[in-house]
């Protein structure tokens, strides 16, 4: 059974008193472990696609499956509830908590998964550790590095151990050498506890990281390799 | 959790959560203030409409209310049996009471006399407090006289000075006699102070020729706001030839003033509630739309639509309590302080009397609860309500939408 499967998706969003049609008729099938970027110039659909994944939106038409389960027609709270369970974020902009500490942020999850104080907390500083984020976890994040803050992203979608992990355009933000080191933080992470990562991304390091590209264009799948 | 993130959230601009709470405590510490001066002033007209003349209740011959006939009279120790030593009693006076005319040397005025026994009518009205020259009658006093300012100003007396009473006695005789000017006082209000006169109960008796009969027993109870019931509940106890009122009966004027009182108090309420109510989901709304990207974040974590309604509600319920809280110990010192100390206006504002009671130049508070609740549990629901609405759309959001935001 595949992790996540769209059947004949599309979305469309209304602009003014016109449609703008995001993602066409698109399926694509996501095995657990895989370390895929969705690729494509902006306005190909790479970001609206994630969402979809990400169960941030609902689809317009079309089917959208996640670990055997069909999303596309599930309400508000069963879609909070799976976002909870089953999905990680990485966002561009980092998205971190303004008013929660470095590893509160990371614990954040699993806090509203109410996970026990000392086991979240020992998960946290163990992911701060692999990410080489030792000694920061009282720090706000407006005391912290762009790479810095990416990482803490990192550890709070992985903290609760997700089925995927899902990051939106992860190196935009960041220098060619911070980028370089969280793709291969992520590609670790990937190879050693077979954490299945889904970016959106026109960066071609990303593209480079990948095992596999799935190029959109215009919201039509162009390629899949 | 939620506490946490509420709580952190309310101090992430601190300037502006000071000044949303200042707003708070201001307007409940004030409505809280002002609130208890206008019940001051409520009090100071029933004290000076009962406390001066009429006490909380009555009792008096069937119909004497009405028109005061003399000759409705009765004997106080025989009638009254065992209402007037119920626990909830005070005090009580017995009166006689006589219409004529009052002179001294060339000047002559009308008045209002009511015979007293000095003692016991102090423990139902306290003119005694409202002299302004001379003394209060005591019981061993066989002919003195304590008069309102403005009837002794008119007759040009002075204590010391005599008096000459000349009125209609009983038995269809000329009553007259002489009164000893013992004391002045002055109430504020016009109709006691131009007309009434307190004499010896037992000097009255004997020029009306009334020996042991009253008019009416004032009497004075620990709940005046509920002397209605109270004396729905003694007249069972009456014979069928006496009757009571309460003050309202008296002063129906009163009694309006005292029922419109809890109708003014949720006008005032309201408007500065709904002015500050105003204001403070403007500061609500402003802080959650700032926070619209962030809330589409927390919900893409996986956050609750209910979650996040119920930390913001509870931000706005923190935030109201805390105001609520500072308002009414800023509201209750405000209150004491007016309470113990009060301001006096009586040299910039002369007494109303208005509904038989007299408004006294001078800002009093007293201290009631309804008068510290009803601020308080109003704030807290304004703060509910304006947090509601911001928190109602945060929570229909579309993350998508949230995080799309800038």
């Amino acid at each position: 059974m595949a992790l996540i499967e769209l059947k004949s998706v599309t979305k469309i969003y209304p602009l003014g008193s016109q449609e703008v049609v995001a993602v066409d008729d698109f399926s694509l099938t996501i095995e657990a472990g895989e370390f895929c970027v969705l690729a494509g110039p902006s306005g190909s659909g790479k970001t609206t696609l994630l969402n979809l994944i990400g169960c941030l939106d609902l689809p317009t038409r079309g089917e959208i499956w996640m670990d055997g389960r069909e999303v596309s027609c599930a309400d508000q709270k069963a879609l909070s509830e799976l976002r909870l369970r089953k999905i990680g974020f990485i966002f561009q902009a980092y998205n971190l908590i303004p008013v929660l500490t470095a590893a509160e942020n990371a614990e954040f999850t699993l806090m509203l998964q109410q996970v026990g104080k000392k086991q979240r907390r020992d998960r946290v500083l163990q992911l701060f550790s692999e990410l080489g984020l030792d000694g920061l976890e009282n720090r706000k994040p407006s005391d912290l590095s762009g790479g810095q803050q990416q990482r803490v992203a990192i550890a709070r979608a992985m903290a609760s151990e997700p089925a995927v992990i899902l990051a939106d355009e992860p190196t935009a933000s960041l220098d060619s050498h911070a980028s370089e080191e969280l793709l291969t933080l992520m590609q670790r992470l990937n190879e050693e506890q077979g954490a299945t990562f889904v970016f959106s991304s026109h960066d071609p390091l990303v593209i480079s990281h990948a095992k596999r590209v799935v190029r959109l264009q215009d919201g039509h799948l162009e390629l899949d390799q | 959790m939620l506490y946490q993130l509420a709580l952190r959230n309310i101090w992430r601009n601190r300037r502006r959560t000071l000044l949303t709470l200042s707003a708070m405590i201001i307007s409940s510490a004030l409505l809280i203030l002002a609130l208890g001066i206008f019940s001051g002033m409520l009090h100071d007209m029933l004290a000076s409409a009962t406390e001066q003349y009429y006490g909380h209740m009555v009792i008096s011959a069937n119909g004497y209310q009405d028109d005061r006939d003399m000759f409705r009279h009765f004997s106080a120790e025989k009638s009254t049996g065992t209402v007037l030593e119920q626990d909830e009693i005070l005090g009580y006076s017995q009166r006689l009471r006589s219409f004529g005319l009052l002179s001294h040397q060339q000047n002559s005025s009308p008045s209002e006399i009511l015979g007293v026994l000095p003692l016991q009518e102090r423990t139902v009205t306290s003119l005694q407090n409202s002299l302004i020259d001379g003394n209060y009658l005591t019981d061993e006093d066989p002919n003195g006289a304590v008069l309102g300012s403005g009837l002794a100003r008119r007759l040009n007396v002075v204590p010391g000075d005599q008096l000459v009473f000349v009125t209609q006695a009983a038995d269809g005789s000329i009553g007259n006699d002489l009164l000893l000017v013992r004391g002045v006082f002055s109430t504020g209000d016009i109709g006691h102070d131009n007309a009434l006169v307190l004499v010896p109960l037992a000097w009255l008796q004997q020029v009306l020729v009334l020996p042991g009969q009253v008019h009416e027993i004032a009497v004075r109870t620990d709940q005046p706001l509920n002397a209605a019931e109270v004396a729905q509940q003694y007249r069972a106890h009456l014979p069928e030839t006496l009757e009571i009122f309460d003050w309202g009966a008296m002063l129906p004027e009163m009694r309006e003033v005292v029922a419109s009182y809890d109708v003014s108090r949720m006008i005032i309420v309201s408007i500065l509630y709904i002015a500050t109510g105003l204001g403070i989901l403007n500061t609500f709304f402003m802080a959650v739309m700032e926070r619209t990207r962030e809330l589409g974040v927390l919900m893409a974590l996986g956050m609750r639509p209910g979650q996040i309604r119920a930390m913001i509600l509870l931000e706005t319920t923190i935030m109201g309590s805390l105001g609520l809280l500072c308002g009414a110990v800023a509201g209750i010192a405000l209150s004491l302080y007016m309470a113990l100390v009060g301001v006096d206006l009586s040299g910039t504002l002369t007494p109303i009397t208005y509904a038989g009671g007299t408004i006294l130049p001078r800002l009093h508070a007293v201290i009631e609860p309804g008068n510290i609740l009803i601020p308080s549990v109003c704030l807290l629901f304004v703060s509910l309500l304006a947090g509601f609405l911001p928190a109602n759309r945060a929570a229909r959001m579309q993350p998508v939408v949230a995080i799309r935001e800038e």
